[in-house]
This record gives structure tokens, sequence and C-alpha cells, in this order.
């Protein structure tokens, strides 16, 4: 419609109006091309690194450094000389030492409201954790798995039923 | 003011020892000296950790309990826990009654805040605005918004880029002092600050 309104009028008048149409319509295109970008929020960030990281991300593996975003359905892998600290949008905080195959399996946050779901696999190598929000707000909602073992986190109040069956 | 966000620490360890596969799992104290508690669960069952420095060998299924020390996981697990990312720190500025006006020792805080971001490894914020009850809700909503954006233009005058900085508004719904409405209250009126 736009297009036709140039042929059809080609009165300088209309041609500036129907110019800033159609730039305002590739503005708009920029934008929405831009917000679908970013409706997948990367889950964490990079915070530390030392020697070898590697992450796979849809089949394509890329050297690691500080900064670098990390999302779900990735696959980070340290080197016999590799280190890295992660931290998520909840405020987790895992770090894998040398020789760890980390597979973040799901995340999601809500910063509003601090709901959410983590699932991470340690397939190999080591990995310290330090629960952020998600697992103070919704502990049964958290788990860790290795290849032989699934963590869950559990709730103050479990704690003290714990106790009780012990003795 | 918040609680530090750590309700709990845990190692996990997966080695090959001989031919058979081992899983460690140990369970840490925070700094807080708060323990939360872990569920272990394996072929043969589940095991629920809750004491610190307490853990399990996983082998053939098998889950045993077994017991650490701080010193014992600083020995095996140092250069590990040496590699955590920094734990997030909490800062609180103040502003005048209605403005998005800083009050003047919030000034000085502020500037440090901008600096010890900057020294993060890739350092974020998260910026949250609120207000006290005095005027309508939808005046605080964009009261808490235009505070928490002046907190970032701070921080990005302190060399933070804009895009490491997330900022939200939540008006007066969530006061540290629990006031009636239309009440002044000088401690709500702040902007709440996560450094990570």
């Amino acid at each position: 419609m736009v297009f036709g309104t140039v042929h059809a009028n080609p009165d300088p008048e209309w041609r500036a109006i129907c110019a800033y149409c159609v730039r305002s319509l590739l503005v708009l295109c920029l934008v929405s091309a831009v917000g679908a970008a970013e409706m997948e929020l990367p889950a964490g960030r990079v915070k530390r690194s030392q020697g070898s990281v590697t992450v796979e991300r849809a089949g394509q593996t890329r050297a690691v450094e500080v900064g670098t975003p990390v999302y779900v359905g990735d696959r980070v892998r340290t080197a016999a000389d590799g280190a890295v600290g992660i931290t998520l949008s909840d405020d987790t905080l895992l770090t894998a030492g040398p020789g760890s195959t980390l597979l973040i399996n799901e995340f999601r946050f809500n910063t509003t409201t601090n709901d959410g779901n983590l699932l991470a696999t340690l397939l190999k190598g080591t990995l310290s954790v330090v629960t952020g929000l998600i697992g103070k707000q919704a502990p049964q909602n958290v788990s860790f798995k290795t290849p032989t073992v699934v963590l869950g986190i559990r709730g103050t109040e479990f704690i003290i039923e714990a106790r009780g069956d012990g003795e | 003011m918040r609680r530090a966000t750590c309700l709990l620490s845990l190692v996990v360890l997966g080695l090959a020892a001989c031919a058979r596969l081992t899983d460690h799992v140990v369970l840490l104290p925070g700094p807080d000296g708060r323990t939360g508690a872990l569920s272990v669960t394996a072929a043969s069952g589940e095991m629920v950790l809750s004491e610190p420095y307490t853990g399990v060998d996983v082998a053939g299924g098998k889950v045993t309990r077994l017991s650490t020390s701080a010193a014992m996981v600083r020995e095996a697990f140092g250069p590990l826990l040496d590699m955590q990312p920094p734990r997030p720190r909490f800062f609180v500025v103040h502003f005048e009654a209605g403005k998005d006006v800083l009050t003047p020792a919030s000034r000085s805080l502020l500037a440090n805040v901008g600096t010890e971001l900057a020294s993060l490894p890739a350092g974020e914020a998260v910026v949250i605005g609120h207000t006290d009850r005095m005027g309508a809700r939808e005046f605080n909503d964009r009261l808490s918004l235009q505070r928490a954006e002046l907190v970032r233009e701070r921080l990005v005058g302190a060399g933070v880029p804009r895009d490491a900085i997330s900022v939200a508004g939540r008006g007066e719904r969530e006061p540290v002092v629990v006031t009636a409405d239309e009440v002044a209250e000088p401690r709500n009126r702040r902007v709440d600050i996560k450094l990570r």
C-alpha cells in the first residue's frame, strides 16, 4: 500500500511522507528481529575461566572466556588444565574443575517472583554448587545429576523430618 | 536487608576409581554457617544429608555415608573452591521524598558501588527501585523506575557497560518497613542494588 501511494502520487510532499513510512516499517522490522534474538536470555555468564574451556552449543564448539553467556542446552567442557566459574541469573554459582563436562539441561527464572527451575548434569569431573534464589524459593525445583546419582535440594522443614527418620 | 542468597553449598565429584565409577557428594555450610540439606538418590535408594561436611560415596549403585572435615575438603577441593565466582553483594541507596534525587550519604555510597562493579569479572548489576506509600500507586511505579534508571546512569558513568545493568521499578509494593498508605518512610525510598 505504501509503495502504491508513492507511484500514484508523484507530489514531493507525499514522497517524503511515504519515505518516512517505509523507514518506520524498516525500523519496526529491525526492532522485532532484535526482540526475537533476545527471546532466549542467557541462563548465566562465565565469571572465571582458567586453562582450556569450551562450550558446545547446537553442535558447534567454541572457546569460553570471562563474560561468555551460557544458555540452556550448553555443554561446558574443561580440559585437564581447565576450570570455569559460572554465575546463573538466580545467583547460583557453578564451578567446574579440570576434566569436567557440565550440561545445563533446564533453567528458567522469573526475576520478579523468583520462581523457576534448574537441572544440570555433571557427566564427569568435579562441580561445586552454591544454590541461588530458586533453591531458596522452591528447592524442590532444583536438581543435579551425575550418570549414577540424582541430587535434590531440600527445604528447612525437611531437615527436621529427616533427622527424625534417622533416629 | 535481604538475607544472603546462599542456602547451601555442595561439592560433587565423579571419578573413575579403579575399574568402577565412584561418585562422591559432600555437603558444605554456607558462608553464614547455615547448611541446607540434600537428598542423594542412586539405584539402591535415597540418602539425605543435612550436616555440614557429611557426604556419600556412590559405587555400583550403592550409597555409603562418609564424614569429612573442613580441612579434608580444603585439601581435596581447594583449587576448585578458589575458582568460584564472587558471591553476590548487596547495596541500598536512599532518596529524597517524592523525587529521584539521592540523599547526600547515598551519593558517595553509589560512587563506591560503581567502582566495585567495574572491578568484578564480567560484573553485572540488578537495580530495583522502590518508593514509600506517599502518592498514588501509578505515580510510585513511575518514580521507582526513575530512581532505578538514575542509579543505572551513575553506574554507566563509572565505566560499567549499559547492557550489564538491568533495572526494574516495584513501586510501593515491597517496603522494607511496612506502613499504612500515605505515610512517608525514608527507609522505603530506596534502590536495591545487587552486584555479581
